[in-house]
Parts: structure tokens; C-alpha cells; sequence
């Protein structure tokens, strides 16, 4: 068994397993090993099923044997965020409530990959019911950031940015409400897809907010989340709100040169009280892509501050909404911060809540007019590089909002309007923590941005980069 | 729209079935404040015929460049 196995790409290994170069088993043996090194300091893991996964490997590798090849993800170990309903499965949302919650559905996410092939590893820690942006977990302790276990990992999809970053998984599921998949692909220097609201099936995913949850997958490169959004896209009857747009071949689009796209940068608020290190890989990252052939061009943005707003009262009336059985019934079981923020739903009255829903489409249409002359806008994803877990566990202290909303002010207007945005490793401080940036595109045109970040990590190594162990 | 103050929270939350205290009250007010400063721009400045659901028209057009 070498455990390099575990360092490969999606791609490559599933690759790998299809030409029969490498076993299911071997593959998943090394997946496990490296878990087994690495859960103990990182915490990224809920469940570990190493029997049964292993039992899958066997009957993968056998099934193989007999040229029954069950799709592009044949064999492949996945381990994902642990909100994902599979029937039989307990699935604890991160929260004690849910502790022994049995799911009696199977996600439509999760069947698209196992129908692919994949087999499962267990399932991610994350962030209390998918409500916190830096990896802290009352409940369960805190995810720990492989590049440095003293910092936060980024939330909601801890787990899933850890485990992914010190390659205990090939990729892993996330969801994205406000910046969830994204915030953590930036701490822990992985790729991060937040997809267009409606492109992935939100069916037997845990809901937070309807109007703002995406699903999408953390991996270690663009093309590795191509595959994936490639398997899972699509309409699904089983949820109203998947969207009938054709799904691109987003595969290919990581081959195409980007050569002559334009890539807007924001003239302001995205580049306003940065961190010197992150406005640094800011500033290279855009000469790399003017390198590759893109055109740069300064855009003139709407004001981002009311779209944060308006994401704000959206999500805390949504998701107090769905949690107000348990408000009522069992307020001692949420985390301080979590039923801190659940309760700031309750002070938003019905016509704010409407009024905020009623200007989401202008407020879309006038960031498509303000970028209309381009492809692609590139953003930091936050304005920091990650914190210290001691310095951001701030509960439910006076300040604690205050702290969420600095670190997501760059993810969550994307999320009001319902934008795709890759993020993409894009360098390191000093001190050897990850930076990334975020690349959004337009309504369901995932195609651009992947083919721009692969573009980007074609000409650069950040998303390469193995955590070493302590 | 002007942010709630303590009283008025504890009065929304206690009409939507969930009993605050004074103290949670005040800290849900200083909490969600800044969201209806922010959005205060907006406020009440709609068009009536303004439909939620036109978010999905929108998303769904095709962009001329």
C-alpha cells in the first residue's frame, strides 16, 4: 500500500481505478491510513466507517473485474459534510438535537455520486447546523486547519475544507448558505465551488435557508469540482426549486484557454481593508491571469453593503423559521452562538423579510448591468487570512455578530444573488496559512469559472500544496 | 426602516410564540441592528408591482454583452 495514493487527484484516481492500475481497496486502505494519522490533531471527521468502506473497495474492485464499471466515480473513497441525508444513516447536522437522527431518505447529491461509483469513508464534521463561519463546534470541539492546527478551518463545511486539504478525501460535499464551502476552501487551501442557487438538488439536504442554500463540492483542483458539479447538476423532481437550465459540460471547460475573457476587479468594498497578505495574492493572482491571456478590466459594483443587508435578514428569518419547534421546545440544546443567531431571526418583522425578498431580482439585474463588459469578477474570498480558533471563539458575546460579518462580507452578497463563485487557492502569508480568491460568475454559467480557476492552476502550484504532518 | 429597539423585539418574539428575556431582547437589537441600517437605503423605496418571484426571471435571462 503506498499512501501516495491518497495525494492524487479526483481525476487521476478515479482514472486510475477505471484502468485498473490501482484497486478500490488500495485506494481506500490509503484514504484510511492518512485518516488515521491525521483525525486525532484535526477533529474533521463525524464518523469513520473503515469496515464498511473497505467492504465496498472489496465488491467495487470485484464488480470491476467482471467490466462492470458503475460510472465516472467508480470505486472512489468519499467522505462528505454531514448534513447530507442517506437512508439508515444517522446524519447529526453537527448538533446534539440531531444526535441520533436516522435518515429515511437518501439526498439527491449524495445518489447522483453513489450511482457515479463513489463509496463512502463516513461523514464531516461542520459547523452547528450549517450556522457559523469559522469551524467552531460547541457540541463536538472545534475543526482544526491542517496547515496550522492553532487556526480555524472556516465554516460551515469544516470538515469538509480539512479533510479535503490533508487529502483524507478525495473531495467532500459542502453547502453554501452565505459562504460556507467557500470561507473554508480559503482557510484550509483547497477549491471551493458555490454553485448557482438552483443548479444542484437541495433535496435531502438539511435546510437552513431556502432562498439562499447552495449545494457544491471542496476538492483539489477546478477540474476535480468540474467532475463532480457534472454528475450532480440538474434538474430533480424531488425539489421544486432545481432549476430546468441546461447543464454545460463543465469537464471540457477546464481544457479551454482563456485567452481574451475579461476578469472584472471591483473598484471598491473587495478591495477595502485587506489584510496586506491577502491584497498581495490579490494583486498577483490578476497578473497570472493577464499572463494567461485575460483582459482586466476595473468594475464599478452596486452597493455591496445593502446586499449583505438584505442576506442577513433573508437567512436569520429562514433559518429561525425552520428552527422554531426546537427554539420553543429545546433552547438548551443549541451551541450560545447558534441559538444567538437563530433568535436574531425572530426581531425581523414579515414585511423587512418580504422587502428583502422583493429586491433580489433588480438587485441581480444591476449587478448584471454593472458587468456586462465581463466573463468573470475575482474577489478576495474574506479580508483575512485564518484566525486563531482562541481568538474567533467568540460565542455569543456582544461582539460576535460583528465578528461573523467581517469574515463573510465577501461571500454573502453572492449569495443573495444567487451566484456561482469558484474559490481558488491563490498563495500563502508568511506564516504559511492559505489565501484564496473567489471568482464569480454569472447565473448558472459555472463553466467560465472553473475554466478560468483551472486556467489559473495550470500556471500555478497553491492548490498542490500537502499539509505536513506535525 | 429604523432598527428595532430591545422592547420591540421582545414584543415581535413574544407574538411569534418564543418568550425573550430583557437581556436576550437588547442582544438580538444590538445583534441584527446593523442588518436594517444597511438595508435602510432600500426600505420602502419598491416599486408596488415589484414581484419577490422576478429573482428567477432575472437568473434565468440570457446576458448581452
Amino acid at each position: 500500500m503506498s499512501e501516495d495514493l491518497a495525494l492524487m487527484s479526483l481525476t487521476a484516481v478515479a482514472k486510475a481505478i477505471a484502468e485498473k492500475h490501482v484497486s478500490s481497496h488500495e485506494v481506500t486502505r490509503a484514504c484510511l491510513h492518512r485518516i488515521n494519522e491525521w483525525q486525532p490533531r484535526l477533529n474533521a471527521f463525524m464518523a469513520i466507517e473503515a469496515e464498511a468502506a473497505l467492504k465496498a473497495a472489496k465488491e467495487a474492485d470485484a464488480a470491476l473485474a467482471k467490466d462492470q464499471n458503475r460510472g465516472p466515480l467508480h470505486g472512489v473513497p468519499l467522505a462528505h459534510k454531514d448534513m447530507y441525508y442517506e437512508t439508515g444513516k444517522v446524519v447529526t447536522c453537527g448538533s446534539a438535537i440531531r444526535r441520533d437522527f436516522v435518515a429515511q431518505t437518501t439526498s439527491t447529491a449524495l445518489k447522483r455520486l453513489k450511482d457515479a461509483g463513489a463509496i463512502r469513508l463516513g461523514s464531516l464534521q461542520m459547523a452547528e447546523f450549517a450556522y457559523g463561519p469559522t469551524g467552531h463546534n460547541s457540541h463536538y470541539g472545534p475543526v482544526k486547519n491542517p496547515f496550522n492546527v492553532e487556526r480555524v478551518t472556516g465554516g460551515s463545511s469544516s470538515g469538509s475544507g480539512s479533510a479535503v486539504a490533508a487529502r483524507l478525501t478525495f473531495a467532500a460535499l459542502g453547502s453554501d448558505t452565505g459562504g460556507s464551502i467557500r470561507m473554508p476552501a480559503h482557510f484550509c487551501g483547497v477549491t471551493g465551488l458555490k454553485t448557482t442557487y438552483g443548479r444542484i438538488s437541495r433535496f435531502g439536504a438539511m435546510p437552513l435557508s431556502q432562498s439562499l442554500d447552495t449545494v457544491g463540492p471542496l476538492a483539489r483542483s477546478a477540474e476535480d469540482c468540474a467532475l463532480l458539479l457534472a454528475l450532480m447538476a440538474g434538474v430533480d423532481p424531488e425539489d421544486p426549486t432545481s432549476s430546468r437550465e441546461p447543464v454545460g459540460d463543465y469537464v471540457a471547460a477546464t481544457a479551454a484557454s482563456i485567452k481574451g475573457l475579461k476578469v472584472g476587479v471591483p473598484a471598491a468594498f473587495y478591495v477595502d481593508d485587506l489584510d496586506p497578505e491577502v491584497a498581495r495574492a490579490l494583486d498577483e493572482t490578476i497578473l497570472v491571469l493577464k499572463r494567461e491571456g485575460a483582459d482586466i478590466v476595473k468594475v464599478e459594483l452596486p452597493d455591496q453593503r445593502q446586499l449583505t443587508a438584505a442576506c442577513q435578514l433573508v437567512l436569520a428569518v429562514e433559518a429561525a423559521a425552520y428552527h422554531k419547534r426546537w427554539l420553543i421546545e429545546r433552547p438548551q440544546d443549541y451551541g450560545s452562538q447558534v441559538l444567538m443567531r437563530l433568535q436574531n431571526g425572530l426581531a425581523i418583522p414579515g414585511v423587512s423579510y418580504l422587502e428583502a425578498m422583493r429586491w433580489r431580482g433588480p438587485a441581480l439585474a444591476a449587478h448584471v448591468a454593472a458587468t456586462s463588459g465581463v466573463d468573470v469578477v475575482i474577489t478576495p474570498v474574506a479580508p483575512v487570512p485564518a484566525p486563531t480558533i482562541a481568538e474567533s471563539d467568540v460565542g455569543n458575546s456582544p461582539g460576535a455578530e460583528a465578528v461573523i460579518q467581517r469574515l463573510t462580507r465577501f461571500t454573502r452578497p453572492i449569495n443573495y444573488l444567487g451566484l456561482p463563485a469558484l474559490a481558488v487557492p491563490s498563495g500563502f502569508t508568511k506564516s504559511g496559512l492559505p489565501i484564496g480568491m473567489q471568482l464569480i460568475g454569472r447565473s448558472f454559467d459555472e463553466a467560465t469559472i472553473l475554466a478560468v480557476g483551472a486556467a489559473f492552476q495550470r500556471a500555478t502550484d497553491f492548490h498542490a500544496k500537502v499539509p505536513k504532518a506535525a | 426602516m429604523t432598527r428595532p429597539s430591545a422592547k420591540e423585539v421582545k414584543a415581535i418574539s413574544d407574538t411569534a410564540g418564543i418568550v425573550v428575556d430583557a437581556e436576550v431582547a437588547n442582544r438580538i437589537a444590538n445583534s441584527i441592528g446593523p442588518a436594517f441600517d444597511g438595508f435602510a437605503p432600500v426600505a420602502g423605496t419598491l416599486p408596488f408591482d415589484l414581484e419577490p418571484a422576478s429573482f428567477l426571471l432575472v437568473q434565468g435571462a440570457k446576458v448581452v454583452k
